[in-house]
């Protein structure tokens, strides 16, 4: 008849004591993390029920006009896109578009992304260009297209439901290193745009190129962006929210957030994985688990907004 | 004529009692000091996770994860778990200050914040892993010195 006892190891009792108090240390894990969740959750729950103050959608980056086997058809997932912003189950304030509607500013390629946009649910749709919507005109055709009511180059700001939002544009001109660039006009017009509000207003600001410097190596930034942010410095809550850069990333900055947004068209490589941001052509049945729609909320009071990222289903 | 002493033995033990009193009390305060740097590290990640960061992909669920197993620890060594969990709690805390440097310098799965950001919370989190870490090494090398070499 066995003992029950290892020589070299533990006893029987022993390895029944250890596996209880490992069993504990599982148990507590789950626990903790369902009260953690469910206090998490209440507090948004019982925002959601009165009614977010704000509630948008950001889409970012279709490349209408793209041809490559990245995504044979951006137009279908650009589509699906929108389809998904439809069933949200709410109808948006207003989408935003983080730029490169287009992929290479042709007239029939901005022709077909507003008459695609124009099937969005919404009261209002803004946009950002982005490089490839300003490839040879400066931005001539973008502003065509969806400058109507904007400032200098496209840039523009506006008040909803207590939040001040703002458009900027810093695709027009780059630095040596393919960064974007706001310049002189845009900076004063933030300037002045920031200076009668009050520091507890929150402040949501959209553009093209990340206003941090995600990789400057490959131009993953805003050479002059620190002047910007210099006038929102003040302000107990500021969201950045860009695209570009076709991949989720998110850099918080003391009261200063920034979220990139994924693309609907294709995915591009990590910060620094290979020479260069060519778009990454993933294996069949992939490409979805990369592309996708953000929904944002803001509750009055939350000096947070409340980002749900949505892959494309 | 020489007496033969018959007492010199009470001494020596009174020592050895306060010495092992002394010891015992000394455990309890470090592993009492492991458990409360564990808790307070996990409560402050349970508290960013509620107030924002549950809202940045795949680092949100990260701290949910970190808030509830420091959590667990930290009650499991306070009740007198076996050494393991100290251990555990010490591996962990490394690891935690890894995924800090990183989301300071080159980012970690999509997520970077800027110098002690958000305050109080980076640093005194940062304070309690490390002093986890010490007090850990400290039992680890305490032990050691206990156990003879053979």
């Amino acid at each position: 008849m066995s003992s029950g006892r290892d020589p070299q190891g533990m006893t029987r009792r022993q390895l029944m004591v250890h596996s209880a108090w490992f069993g504990a240390a599982v148990v507590l894990t789950v626990a903790g993390g369902e009260v953690i969740s469910h206090v998490a959750g209440s507090a948004g729950a019982a925002q959601t029920q009165a009614r977010p103050t704000l509630r948008f959608a950001q889409i970012s980056d279709s490349h209408i006009g793209f041809t490559g086997t990245a995504n044979t058809s951006v137009t279908g997932t650009f589509t699906e896109a929108i389809n998904q912003v439809n069933g949200l189950g709410f109808t948006p304030d207003f989408v935003i578009h983080t730029g490169d509607l287009t992929h290479l500013s042709k007239p029939a390629q901005f022709d077909q992304v507003k008459q695609m946009l124009t099937g969005l649910n919404t009261a209002h749709i803004f946009t950002v260009p982005g490089e490839h919507d300003s490839v040879d005109d400066g931005g001539q055709k973008y502003r065509q297209a969806f400058g109507a009511g904007t400032r200098g180059d496209g840039w523009y700001s506006f008040d909803i439901a207590g939040v001040h939002v703002i458009g900027l544009v810093n695709t027009l001109s780059f630095s040596k290193m393919g960064a974007g660039h706001l310049g002189t006009d845009q900076l004063d017009f933030i300037e002045k745009d920031v200076a009668p509000l009050s520091s507890d207003t929150p402040v949501i600001v959209f553009s093209h190129f990340p206003l941090f410097a995600m990789y400057p190596a490959w131009g993953w930034g805003t050479d002059d962006a620190t002047q910007a942010l210099s006038y929102l410095r003040r302000f107990s809550s500021v969201t950045c929210l860009n695209g570009h850069v076709h991949q989720l990333f998110t850099k918080t900055e003391g009261n200063i957030t920034f979220h990139t947004a994924t693309t609907t068209a294709y995915p591009l490589p990590h910060p620094g994985d290979g020479p260069a941001p060519k778009p990454v052509t993933l294996p069949a049945g992939k490409l979805h688990d990369a592309l996708g729609i953000r929904e944002v909320s803001y509750i009055k009071g939350q000096q947070t907004l409340a980002l749900k990222e949505q892959k494309l289903s | 004529m020489t007496s033969t002493p018959t007492n010199i033995t009470s001494s020596p033990p009174t020592t050895a009692v306060s010495s092992t009193a002394a010891n015992r009390a000394g455990r309890l305060a470090v592993r009492i000091g492991i458990a409360a740097t564990l808790a307070i590290s996990g409560v402050i990640h349970a508290y960013l996770y509620i107030h924002g960061y549950q809202y940045i992909p795949t680092s949100g669920t990260a701290f949910l994860v970190q808030a509830s197993v420091f959590c667990a620890l930290g009650v499991l060594v306070a009740a007198g778990g076996p050494a393991w969990l100290r251990w555990a709690g010490g591996v962990l805390s490394v690891a935690a200050l890894i995924a800090f440097a990183l989301s300071r310098t080159v980012g970690l799965s999509g997520f970077t914040e800027h110098g002690w950001n958000p305050a109080p919370q980076a640093a005194i989190s940062v304070a309690a892993e490390a002093l986890t870490v010490v007090l850990v090494a400290f039992t680890v090398l305490s032990r050691r010195r206990r156990t003879p070499i053979t």
